[in-house]
């Protein structure tokens, strides 16, 4: 079982402090500024664009289970939904879990009926197509031929299957919008799509596009803490470089007496991160 | 109590689970409306502070429970809780997936076949899947072999070996110089390519791996590009995406997320 080191407790119980009590401003009327995300901006034009064509746009949560990342990608998919709605756009969802259809048929259709199109919502383009990842790739890529799609949005967790869908839909000349955390896809998706969302601006994206005061709140107390992180790190590097292993010892298990030890074998900052040598 | 059960125990275990499951999920349908999502945040948060408290608490240092603080023992049983849960969830799923494709034979829609094929499909691999743990004829272990190790990895095998080829074309078009990207792309691509592979290596073999003269032979440069450019980019990026996860997290534990996504705030 692992649990918090003094550290750990201290670090993480600040930093979500310190996401809270941004929370709870923006709760009060404070209204932070949020830089233009070009990937999220393009949601209009990618669904402006399906509809001058008429043809349907695919959209994907991923590989995921039923978990944050998921959840967050539904999130960014049902404004996708609600915006195709207002033009009773079609939106194709295959997703690869079956219990995550109920979840995903509420969410969409509870978007169709916000933007007073219930109409154009069908649960026949909620697809369950599979739970194993390349017959999943299979029917995702199968349904961007058949259909072709004018767009597709590919949001959440993904594997080897990326560059699969990505390149089908290329193939059909879809506009492509794509986001995920998982870093060894992203330089796929940056190859075959038009707008990639990286890193945290995935977790950002429902407060750039719903201007939600809680989740514009949390945004500035990630960056918060993103800032909180950084001065550590040029606070440690420039402790360390004079042979004051402050910050480092208090975070790593191989404590550090001199700036020498750093530059022995096993000791580097990437090889402890690597080894989860971490406190 | 919380030890694997066999024979009648187990059964009146499963017995006593679904009742119990069943009562409480009728009971929560005579929630009224009003409550219901203060009663889900109220829920939420406790089974959060379970997982918090549990990590966040200190532990024994010696002794049996060493490494254990008081939660600790609770920790396998409550978080069987999310498989059960997990559960009910495939069964409602199983349940919306079947009543959509059999509304599709009953109504003679358009493409109803596959809907045939898919109900045919799961219920192939299904029966086979379950039968053969009950029964130890080889037969039927046999024939669940050929439809899942026979067809269904050899198709899957064969997908992923179409990776390969979806990396070219999309390589190809990375590559052509458009941009100052486009042409650091290709630069580090090309370096870290030849650094992989013994031709490339021999193109710098002449180079001492010795000295200042090292920094210059191919696999050196690699090594540089992905251990101090790559490797801090990726990390930069998964800080972020960790922060991200920690601050959704809390947003949803602390029931600040807006209830079902894009309805009012709770």
């Amino acid at each position: 079982m692992e649990h918090a080191t003094t550290s750990a407790r201290i670090i993480l119980i600040l930093f979500s402090v310190i996401i809270v009590t941004q929370v709870i401003r923006a709760q009060r009327g404070q209204r932070p500024f949020i830089r233009r995300i070009p990937g999220l901006t393009a949601i209009e034009e990618a669904v402006g664009r399906a509809v001058e064509m008429g043809r349907p746009i695919l959209t994907s949560v991923g590989m995921g289970g039923i978990d944050i990342i998921t959840l967050q990608a539904l999130a960014i998919v049902t404004h996708v939904a609600g915006v195709a709605a207002r033009f009773g756009q079609r939106i194709i969802l295959p997703v690869r879990n079956a219990a995550f259809v109920p979840i995903a048929e509420d969410a969409i259709s509870t978007a169709y009926n916000q933007a007073g199109r219930p109409d154009a919502f069908s649960e026949q383009d909620i697809i369950f197509l599979s739970g194993e990842q390349f017959a999943y790739a299979a029917g995702v890529s199968g349904l961007i031929q058949r259909e072709k799609v004018a767009a597709t949005f590919l949001f959440g967790q993904f594997f080897a299957e990326s560059l699969i869908i990505a390149e089908n839909a290329n193939q059909v000349g879809a506009i492509q919008v794509a986001g995920t955390p998982s870093t060894t896809q992203i330089p796929f998706f940056i190859v075959a799509c038009d707008y990639v969302i990286i890193g945290d601006e995935y977790y950002a994206a429902t407060a750039y596009l719903t201007r939600q005061p809680t989740i514009m709140g949390s945004l500035v107390g990630q960056d918060r803490v993103k800032m909180a992180v950084i001065g550590l790190i040029v606070l440690g590097a420039i402790l360390l470089s004079f042979g004051m292993p402050v910050v480092w010892n208090l975070f790593f298990d191989k404590e550090l007496a001199t700036l020498a030890d750093y530059f022995k074998p096993q000791g580097t900052l990437i090889q402890s991160l690597g080894a989860g040598g971490g406190k | 109590m919380f030890v694997p059960q066999t024979g009648i125990t187990l059964w009146l275990f499963i017995l006593g689970a679904l009742v119990v499951g069943g009562g409480v999920f009728f009971v929560l349908t005579l929630v009224p409306t009003r409550f219901r999502k203060p009663l889900i945040a109220a829920v939420t948060f406790l089974a959060g502070l379970f997982f918090a408290l549990e990590f966040f608490l200190p532990v024994a240092t010696e002794g049996e429970t060493k490494g254990q603080n008081f939660l600790t023992p609770f920790l396998k049983p409550v978080s069987a809780w999310t498989t059960i849960l997990q559960g009910f969830a495939l069964g409602i799923g199983v349940y919306s997936l079947v009543s959509v494709h059999l509304r599709n034979i009953a109504r003679k829609r358009e493409g109803r076949g596959f809907s045939v094929v898919l109900l045919a499909a799961i219920v192939a691999m299904a029966v086979p899947a379950i039968w053969k743990e009950y029964n130890p004829d080889p037969r039927l272990k046999g024939f669940y072999e050929i439809i899942y190790d026979g067809a269904f990895n050899s198709l899957n095998a064969t997908m992923y070996s179409v990776v390969a080829f979806y990396i070219v074309s999309a390589a190809y078009r990375a590559f052509r110089i458009r941009s100052r990207e486009a042409t650091l792309i290709l630069i580090s691509a090309f370096l870290i390519m030849l650094g992989q592979v013994t031709i490339g290596q021999a193109i710098t073999n002449g180079i001492p791996n010795e000295g200042f003269a090292r920094n210059f032979r191919i696999e050196n440069i690699a090594n540089w590009i992905l251990t101090r450019v790559n490797s801090p980019a990726v990390l930069a990026i998964e800080f972020g995406v960790g922060i991200g996860a920690l601050a959704t997290s809390l947003r949803i534990w602390l029931s600040l997320e807006r209830g079902s996504y894009f309805d009012e705030e709770l």
